[in-house]
C-alpha cells in the first residue's frame, strides 16, 4: 500500500506542475489554453528521444524538453496570441491534436503507435524497486517545489499584477504603456515550458509513452484541478490537483463496497463523481476552494452616502 | 484541542506503523490475488465483458471447491479503457496496493506492452490475448504468455486464401496503430511467399476521422484488383461505404471481428463477397463446450465469445501454474505455467482435474477451450485454429479451417 501511495503522489506531483503552469496562463493571464496535453506530450517525447536516441542523461532530457516546450509555445503564441478567448481555445486544442497525430505517424522519430520505451530513469543507481520509486518521487517533489516557489514569486511581483490586469481588461495596462502582447507571450512560453518539464518527468516515470497517453482527457483533468482549486491562486492549483487525483484514484478503493456495480460502471462512476464535484464547486464556490486573494484598493476616507430610493 | 509534541509523536508513529502491523497480522492466511485488466470501454469494449465474466466464473468455481493450495482466490477487476495510460495507472494500483501475482486479460497490444515494464520490474506474470509481432520483445524475464497467434500467423492464412482465389495483387489499408502496422508488414511478406505482391505503399489512416473519402479514392486510384482492409468495425464501416460509393469492383479481404453483425447491418447487401478470417475456438471440442456451459451459453455449432474462451484458458493456466509451483512468486509461476501448458503429462481440461493430479505428484498437460494452449519458449502460442469465411447474403459461409503454426 505504501508503494501505491508513492506512485499516486508521483502522479499527483506531475499534475500539480501541470496545474500550476495552466494557472499561470489561465488563472493569472486569462489565456484559455486547451492544448495542455500537447505541450505535456512534446516534453515527454523530446526528453525520451534525447535520452534514448542520443543517450543524454535525464537532466539533459529535461533541458531538451523544456527548450522544446518553450520554442513550441513561443511559435504557437506568435501565431495565435492575438486571437483571444474562444479562438485561442480552439487553436490550442487543434495544436494538441496535431501533435498527437505527429507522434502517431512519424514512426522513424517517435516509434509511432508502438510508442517509445524509455530506459533512462531519474535515479542515482538501481537500488531496487522500492528505493527507485522513492527517488523518482523525490525528483518530482523537487520539481513541484521549484515550480511552486517560482509561481508564488511571479504572482506576487508587479509582473504578476500586470498579468492580472491583462486578464481583467487588457485595455487598462495597454493605456499604462505595458506591451500586452509581450506579457501574454511570456506567460504562454513559461507555462508551456513547465508543462513540457512535467512531460519529461512523466515520461521517465512511466517509461513507456505512446500517443494514446496524450489525449484530451488529461487536459480536462488539469483544467478541473485549476477550476476546483481556485484560478489565480497558486496554492489553490496545488490543492485542486491533489483533490482531483485523490478522487480519480481513490475511487478505485470503493470497488469492494460497490459490489452491485461492475468495473465498467465503477470507472464511469469516477467521471460522474468528478463531474459532480466540478458542478457543485462552480455552483456554490465559483472562486474555487482557495480563492484568489483580493487586493482591495484603499478606499477614500469619505464615501458618498448610498442613494436611497 | 492543542496538539502537543507528545501527542503528535505518538499519533504519527502509529500512523506510519499501521500498514506494517496490519500486514504482519494478515500475511499468514492471505488470499491469492489476481488482477483482471480487460477493456470495458474503448476499442476493445465489445470483448472485455466476456473476458472478465470467464475470469470470474472460474474463480468462483475454484473457490467453491476449496481454493488454490487451500487459499481463496480474489479477483481484482479493473477497466483498461483500451488505453495504455489508464491501464498503467490501474496496473500500478493492482501491483502496489493489491500486490497481485499476475495481471491477465489485457486485449490491445498497446495496453499489454504499456504495462509490461511495470510487470517485469515487479515480477508479475502477464497472460493476455494480443497479436502484434512486437509483443515478445519486451519480455526479458519469461513472464508473458499469449493465447492469440501473432499477426504473422493471420497473414499466412489470409495470403494462402488470396492465392487460391487467384488474387495476387492486393493493396493494403488499415488504421495507424500497432496491430495494423505489424499486420501490413507481415501480410506483405506472406503474400510475396505465395508469389503475390502488395500494390503501391501500404495505406495507414488515422482512426476516428470524420470522412474517409480521400483514403477510399486513393485505394480506387491505385488500380489494385483486390484490397486487404485490416480495420476495426468502427473505421472499416466508413471506409467500405466510401469504396462502394466510389464504385470499387475488386475483391475485399478483412478480419472477422470487423465484419460482424454491426458491419453487415450498416452496409447491407454490399457486404456480399467479402472474404475474411480470424483465429477461432475449436467449435465442438469438449473443452470449448465446457467453457460455454460454465458461462451459461449453449453450444450451437457457431463461434461464440471468441475472447471469452481465451480468458477461460488465461485464468485456468494461471491457477494451475500457482498450484504446481506452490508459490505466488511471478518467476516460479511462469516456469510452472510452461510445464502445465506444454506437458508432458496427463491431459486435463479444468483446474479441479489438474489440481488433483498435481497433489498426487503427477505431471499434467492443460488442454484449453481456445486452443490446446501450448507455448513457444518465448511465451507465444504455438498454434491455433484459423477459419476463413466468405459473406453471402448477410451470412458467413465457412470456406476452410486451418491450423496456423507460428514459425519461429
Amino acid at each position: 500500500m505504501d508503494a501505491y501511495l508513492v506512485a499516486i503522489l508521483t502522479i499527483a506531483g506531475i499534475y500539480v506542475i501541470l496545474a500550476l503552469a495552466l494557472n499561470l496562463q489561465f488563472g493569472l493571464t486569462g489565456l484559455v489554453n486547451f492544448g495542455v496535453v500537447g505541450f505535456f506530450g512534446l516534453g515527454a517525447y523530446a526528453s525520451g528521444i534525447a535520452t534514448e536516441s542520443f543517450h543524454a542523461p535525464f537532466v539533459g532530457g529535461l533541458a531538451v524538453a523544456m527548450a522544446t516546450g518553450a520554442v513550441a509555445g513561443g511559435l504557437l503564441a506568435l501565431l495565435c496570441l492575438r486571437l483571444s478567448g474562444d479562438f485561442l481555445a480552439i487553436v490550442t486544442l487543434g495544436f494538441a491534436e496535431t501533435v498527437r497525430l505527429i507522434f502517431n505517424n512519424e514512426d522513424w522519430l517517435t516509434g509511432g503507435p508502438k510508442g517509445l520505451l524509455i530506459m533512462t530513469r531519474p535515479v542515482l543507481a538501481d537500488f531496487g524497486r522500492t528505493a527507485n520509486a522513492w527517488m523518482v518521487l523525490g525528483v518530482v517533489l523537487a520539481g513541484v517545489a521549484v515550480t511552486l516557489a517560482l509561481m508564488l514569486r511571479l504572482a506576487g511581483t508587479p509582473y504578476g499584477r500586470v498579468l492580472r490586469a491583462i486578464r481583467e481588461d487588457e485595455l487598462v495596462p495597454a493605456t499604462l504603456g505595458k506591451n500586452v502582447f509581450v506579457y501574454r507571450l511570456q506567460s504562454f512560453v513559461i507555462g508551456s515550458m513547465l508543462m513540457a518539464a512535467a512531460g519529461s518527468l512523466y515520461a521517465h516515470y512511466v517509461q513507456t509513452i505512446t500517443p494514446d497517453n496524450f489525449t484530451t482527457p488529461v487536459a480536462i483533468l488539469v483544467w478541473m484541478s485549476v477550476i476546483v482549486g481556485g484560478p489565480g491562486n497558486m496554492r489553490g492549483a496545488v490543492v485542486g490537483a491533489l483533490a482531483v487525483v485523490t478522487i480519480y484514484e481513490g475511487s478505485r478503493f470503493l470497488t469492494p463496497w460497490l459490489g452491485f456495480l461492475d468495473a465498467e460502471q465503477v470507472s464511469a462512476l469516477r467521471f460522474i463523481v468528478i463531474g459532480t464535484v466540478l458542478i457543485l464547486v462552480i455552483r456554490f464556490r465559483p472562486e474555487g476552494l482557495l480563492p484568489e486573494p483580493r487586493h482591495t484598493p484603499v478606499m477614500p476616507a469619505t464615501r458618498r452616502p448610498a442613494l436611497k430610493g | 484541542m492543542d496538539v502537543t509534541r507528545r501527542l503528535f509523536l505518538t499519533g504519527s508513529t502509529l500512523a506510519v506503523a499501521a500498514p506494517a502491523l496490519l500486514r504482519h497480522g494478515l500475511a499468514q492466511s492471505e488470499p491469492i490475488k489476481i488482477g483482471s485488466l480487460v477493456p470495458l470501454s474503448g476499442g476493445g469494449g465489445p470483448y472485455g465483458p466476456e473476458k472478465v465474466q470467464a475470469h470470474k466464473a472460474v474463480v468462483d468455481l475454484v473457490n467453491k471447491q476449496g481454493g488454490v493450495l487451500g487459499r481463496q482466490v480474489v479477483l481484482i477487476s479493473e477497466n483498461s479503457e483500451t488505453n495504455p495510460e489508464a491501464a498503467v495507472r490501474a496496473a500500478r494500483k493492482m501491483i502496489d496496493a493489491d500486490r497481485v501475482s499476475a495481471i491477465i486479460g489485457t486485449w490491445a497490444s498497446s495496453v499489454t506492452l504499456g504495462i509490461m515494464p511495470l510487470c517485469q520490474e515487479a515480477n508479475v506474470v502477464q497472460i493476455f490475448t494480443g497479436s502484434s509481432d512486437t509483443l515478445p520483445n519486451g519480455d526479458k524475464k519469461g513472464l508473458c504468455f499469449n493465447l492469440q497467434p501473432l499477426n504473422k500467423a493471420w497473414s499466412v492464412a489470409l495470403a494462402d486464401l488470396a492465392a487460391k482465389r487467384g488474387e495476387l495483387k492486393i493493396a493494403f489499408a488499415g488504421p495507424k496503430n500497432d496491430f495494423a502496422a505489424s499486420m501490413g508488414e507481415s501480410f506483405s511478406k506472406a503474400l510475396e511467399k505465395v508469389g503475390g505482391k502488395i500494390v503501391g505503399e501500404p495505406l495507414y489512416y488515422n482512426p476516428n476521422q470524420v470522412s474517409y473519402r480521400a483514403e477510399a479514392e486513393r485505394l480506387i486510384n491505385s488500380g489494385a484488383p483486390a484490397l486487404f482492409l485490416a480495420g476495426y468495425v468502427t473505421d472499416l464501416t466508413p471506409v467500405y461505404r466510401e469504396l462502394v460509393r466510389g464504385g470499387y469492383q475488386g475483391k475485399v479481404f478483412a478480419l472477422s471481428f470487423a465484419v460482424g453483425p454491426q458491419f453487415k447491418q450498416a452496409v447491407g447487401t454490399a457486404a456480399n463477397g467479402i472474404l475474411h478470417g480470424s483465429p477461432v475456438p475449436p467449435v465442438g471440442k469438449d473443452t470449448y463446450d465446457a467453457y460455454l456451459d460454465l458461462v451459461g451459453l449453449k453450444p450451437n455449432g457457431q463461434v461464440q465469445n471468441p475472447y471469452g474462451c481465451a480468458a477461460y484458458d488465461e485464468i485456468n493456466l494461471l491457477l494451475l501454474g500457482i498450484a504446481s509451483a506452490r508459490s505466488t512468486e511471478g518467476p516460479r509461476i511462469a516456469e510452472h505455467i510452461m510445464k502445465v501448458a506444454n506437458g508432458p503429462g496427463a491431459r486435463v481440461t479444468t483446474f479441479a482435474q489438474g489440481a488433483k493430479l498435481l497433489a498426487e505428484g503427477k505431471a499434467i498437460n492443460y488442454d484449453g477451450a481456445s486452443s490446446s494452449a501450448d507455448f513457444l519458449p518465448n511465451g507465444m502460442l504455438k498454434s491455433r485454429d484459423f477459419a476463413l469465411y466468405e459473406i453471402e447474403g448477410d451470412k458467413d459461409v465457412l470456406l476452410t479451417t486451418t491450423t496456423s503454426d507460428a514459425e519461429q
